[in-house]
This record gives structure tokens, sequence and C-alpha cells, in this order.
């Protein structure tokens, strides 16, 4: 399996904090379903946005199908990356099918109207998220829920190759947190996209996602000969069960957790000092 | 499926709407002080300058200044519509990043001065609006692009402080002024349409149709602006490119408005909110519609600005405010979405 997504030995940072991310490297296979985890701070929107060309990394390089993402035109990679946010009402009161018409931008001509093939992609899109029965409605009239299918169908209306969410399941409720990630899945497996989301919630990490990025928001310092002691690692990447460890998490994120098992997946409470159930905690 | 615009329905809905302005100002044309004989107008204009008043009062005085009024209504809302979705702001309209106080202080220097000279049939008055209209909003957009990454909030707050800082100076040159200069400036500041020569009137309507037809070119990707920049660079539009086009476009045809009518207040604001309540906030159609009805609103304001107190003249800004506040609450309380015949 080919890798679609590239990242070579990025780091970036914001003036003045310094390097949030450094010397990151990872690549994404053709049709995986990658998560990035990690604590407030650790760099996932900056990833995020270095992987949608929104930021250029300062040292190293992306790729996107193998060729540099500097090397897109705004329209071009936006065939090729769909992002989607956390959901929000547009100032103006577009209705659900005019926001998922806009996913058609990047292959209209010179006055934006849409032809059959866009109109199409767009149907199936609202049939795909179960949004077509609320298509003519107004988005400010939806629940956060049914916004962030919204802008899922909008997604998979772009037809591209790759999805990047960021954080797609924030202030949702548990049953449209597992609808939103079982809308990915099927997407995943359905469609052969890439996803890689940015996800707090790492039992559905665990769950959906084949490989999991963890950003752990340490800053290695340079290497200093004869300075024996061991750099942090920024991140770690792999199989969900080697990345999330009890003790990692407790090491990562700096709370105790409760540790159970689904399956062959580990699932995680964290338990706070007054939480009823503290001292079940596993102490690692 | 669902109601997708499409290029057709589009432009069965402007025919409709020109249609309608054409009607508007065919009889607003024949509305006035003095009767006109439709009869006698045909007969043409008679082989000597008098022989037939009902022509020259009509195709002379009135056509000239229906077309204008039209123009000028056309361009401010338009370029409100712009400005709204650029700024995603529903407050905006087509001067709040300066322009008003620029062309003022342009207006009130040419009074002061006392230039006569004439340019393209405009008076030094509009060339002078025109100029600071320009210069400014230049300077407005420096300063929001100089000052940081949030680029609307920076504009947005250059362009109310150049506005306040201009607002104080032609306050200043209007206290020293001589009172015959203050009244023909506070007229100009109201909104103002007076009869134009034909070949303003032909440049300034090659201008603004010209910058109407540019900004349609832009208006499905002011639709992803609105929703945000992070949002539309995602869905593949340029930006930068898009905000500067539509800017420098809708500030162009602003300064053209206010150089041939002064500031003429509400059709910038009130016009696109009320055909957005209509026909939805899609730019595609909410751009040209809005336009077509901006003009139709300012022939009607400015025929009842001739009337209302004839054979004297109101402002056309006094009446546009008038009108335009109650027929806008009334469209607001309807929530007019629900009628869907355009949509």
């Amino acid at each position: 399996m080919s890798s679609i997504i590239e990242v070579k030995n990025v780091s970036f940072g914001y003036f003045p904090q310094g390097s949030i991310l450094q010397e990151v490297s990872f690549d994404v296979k053709v049709g995986t379903f990658l998560s990035i985890a990690g604590p407030n701070g650790a760099g996932k929107t900056t990833l995020l946005n270095l992987l949608c060309g929104l930021l250029r990394p300062q040292a190293g390089s992306i790729m996107i199908e193998a060729a540099r993402i500097q090397s897109y035109s705004p329209r071009r990679l936006a065939q090729k990356i769909a992002v989607v946010r956390q959901e929000f009402v547009p100032v103006f009161d577009f209705t659900v099918a005019e926001v998922v018409s806009m996913a058609r931008t990047p292959y209209l001509g010179t006055f934006g109207f849409d032809g059959k093939i866009d109109r199409e992609a767009v149907s199936q899109a609202l049939e795909a998220t179960d949004t077509a029965q609320f298509a003519m409605r107004p988005m400010k009239n939806l629940s956060g829920g049914e916004r962030q299918r919204v802008f899922i169908a909008r997604a998979l209306a772009q037809n591209t190759a790759i999805m990047l969410l960021d954080e797609p399941t924030s202030f949702l409720d548990l049953r449209h947190q597992v609808h939103i990630y079982d809308l990915l899945k099927a997407a995943q497996l359905e469609k052969g996209k890439t996803i890689v989301a940015i996800t707090h919630d790492i039992n559905l990490a665990a769950q959906y996602c084949d490989e999991i990025l963890l950003l752990t928001g340490r800053r290695p310092a340079k290497q200093r000969p004869g300075n024996g002691t061991e750099n942090p690692a920024s991140y770690f990447i792999g199989k969900a069960k080697d990345i999330f460890s009890p003790a990692q998490i407790q090491d990562v994120f700096g709370v105790r957790v409760f540790t159970g098992k689904v399956g062959n997946e580990n699932f995680f409470i964290p338990l706070g000092r007054f939480a009823k159930d503290s001292g079940q905690a596993n102490s690692s | 499926m669902t109601q997708v615009l499409t290029a057709k329905s589009l432009g069965i809905r402007i025919t409709f709407c020109l249609a309608a302005l054409a009607v508007v100002m065919c009889l607003c044309a024949l509305m006035g002080s003095q009767k006109v004989s439709l009869r006698k107008v045909f007969t043409g204009p008679g082989s000597s300058p008098g022989e037939n008043i009902d022509y020259e009062i009509l195709v002379g005085i009135r056509l000239p200044r229906v077309i204008l009024a039209a123009l000028v209504g056309a361009a401010l809302a338009c370029s409100g519509v712009v400005l709204q979705a650029i700024l995603r702001n529903p407050l905006a309209d087509p001067y709040i990043l300066g322009i008003s106080s620029g062309a003022g202080l342009g207006a009130i220097a040419a009074v002061l001065s006392g230039a006569t000279w004439s340019f393209w049939g405009g008076s030094p008055i509009a060339a002078f609006a025109f100029v600071g209209a320009i210069i400014t909003v230049w300077l407005v957009w420096l300063i929001g692009r100089a000052t940081g990454k949030s680029q609307i909030t920076n504009l947005l707050l250059a362009g109310v402080v150049i506005n306040a800082f201009l607002s104080a100076v032609i306050m200043f040159l209007t206290s020293i002024a001589r009172s015959d200069q203050v009244h023909s400036t506070i007229f100009w500041l109201m909104g103002n349409i007076t009869e134009k020569g034909p070949s303003a009137l032909g440049v300034s309507a090659g201008c603004i149709l010209a910058g109407t037809v540019g900004l349609f070119g832009v208006s499905h990707r002011l639709n992803i602006l609105s929703l945000g920049e992070q949002e539309a660079k995602s869905l593949g539009v340029d930006t930068a490119k898009t905000q500067i086009v539509a800017f420098a476009l809708a500030a162009f045809i602003t300064a053209i408005a206010v150089s041939l009518s002064g500031l003429v207040g509400f059709v910038g604001l009130v016009v696109p909110h009320g055909v957005r309540l209509v026909c939805g906030p899609d730019h595609r159609q909410l751009l040209p519609i809005s336009a077509i009805i901006g003009g139709a609103f300012l022939v009607a304001a400015d025929t009842l600005a001739r009337i209302i107190v004839a054979p004297a003249q109101l402002p056309v800004g006094v009446i546009t405010a008038i009108a335009g506040g109650p027929f806008f609450l009334v469209l607001l309380a309807r929530h007019s979405r629900k009628i869907s015949w355009l949509k």
C-alpha cells in the first residue's frame, strides 16, 4: 500500500512561544483512518493546518500523493483534501443544500454554476449522511450534531481522496459522536477515503482508527554532545493497543485512568482526585 | 433533488427583475411637477430648442436623472452585498471602510477651493469626492493589511478610525466655511441626485456596469468567503486574490456612485438585506438582483424627492432613510424567506 501523505522532519512554531512541532515524521497509507490525539497545546490543530496547506512547515516537507504540498494550487489541493472543522453557524442564512453544494467549488467554472455531476455528488453525500431529509432547512435551525453531519456531507461531496477533521465530535452527545464516527468509518471502508481526525476521545479513536499519532506536547531540547540524558519523545505513532497504555496516558495527559477491555481494545476512564471511584484507577 | 440555483433559473429571475426595473423607470420618468404628454414626446424634439417642451423635459431632464438614480442605486446595493460578504458582517454598508468621509472631505475641499472646471462632464465636487474616496479606501486597506493577521477585524477598525478622523476634519472645515459653501456641502452630504450630462452619465454607466459584471464573476466565491477564510481556503478559493478583486471593484463603483450623487444612505444596507430575506443568501443571485432592486428603489425614492415638495426638491438621502427603514422592518417581520416564488 502506497503512502498518500508523507510528513518528513516537519517543524513549526509560533512567535514568541517557539517550536510547537519539532521534526515530526510519519506516513499515512492510502485508505487508512489515522487519529491525532494528545493534550491541549500539543500541536494537533497546527499539524492539521500544515496537512491541509493552511500553514507552511518552517522545516521539513509534506508530500501529498508524492508531490510537495506547496506545488498544488488552492483549487488542485481542494480536489485532493477536504477539511471538516468544528461545526459552526454561517453568518448568512444558507440552507443545508447550499452549504453542501459549496463542496463543488474546486470543480466549477468561472461563474460557479454546477452541472449534473456536481448535483449528483451533492445528492449522494446528502443521502450518505442522512441529511437529505432537511436539505432545505437553514443551517441555523439545526442541532450541533446535524450541522456536523452537514459538514461531513460537504466533505464527501468534495470527492477528495483525503479527509481531515478537527475534533469532529466535540460538543456532541454520545449518540451523535458514535454516528459521526460510523459515517467516517463507512467513508473509509466503502469509498476508500484516507481519514485523519483529531480527537480528544481516546476510546472512540481506539475503536475506530487504524493508527494513532499521539503528540505528547514535549519539546525535545537540542542534542548536546556529552549530555547523556535521552530526549523525551514529542510523538508516538502506531496501533491503538501499542500507543494507548495506562502508563502512557497518565504520562502524556497527566491523569490517572481506570482501564478496562472491550474485545481486543482497552478503554479508559479518567479518574480525578475527587471522583467517586478514584481508588479504582490503575496505579502505574 | 434539492433546489439549488441553476444558470437558467437565475436568468429567468434577472430578466423578470430587469423588466420590473424598466417599468419603474418609465413610470417614474412620467411623474413630476410638470405633466408630460407622451403623444407630444413621440413627435420628436422639433426643429428649435423650446419647440417641444414635453420632449425636452422627458428625454433631456427626467430620463437621464432616472438612469442616474438607477445606476447609483445599483452600485450602492451591489457594493453593500460584497462588503457584507467580505467582512462577514451583516451591518456593513458601502461606506463602512471610510469611503463616506473620504468622499466628503474631497467634496468640501472642492467647495472651499472654489474650483469651477469640469471633468468628463462631472463637477469639481464629483472629481474631488471620487479621488478622496479612492485614496481613503486605499489607506484603510493598507493599514488593515499592515497591522496583523486578522485582516477583517483590522480592516473594520481601520475604517472606523479613519472615518472618525476624517469626519472631524470635515466638521472643522465646515465650521470655518462661508454659509453658502456650507449649504452646498451639507446638501451633498445628505445625498442629492441632480441632472448630469450625457458624457458623465455614459462614463459612469460603463464603469458601474463593468464593475458589477466583474463582481458577479466572483460572486460564487463570496458565498464561500462568507463562511470564513479557513473554510474558503479548504474549498480551493484563493482568498487573498478574491478579497482584493471584490474589495477594489466594490470601492470603485461606490466611489463612482458617491461622486455622482453624494452620500445616499441606507440603500447599500437595506436593499441587500431585503433581497436576502426574500431570495436567500446565495451571492450569485443576491448580487445581480440586489443591483436591480437597488436601482429601482433609488429611482422611486428620487421621484418622491422630486415631487413631494414640488417645485422644490428634497435630497434623496432623506427619502431613502424615511422610506427604507419601515420597508425593511416590514420585510424583517414577515421574515419572508417563506415567500417561495423566487426560490
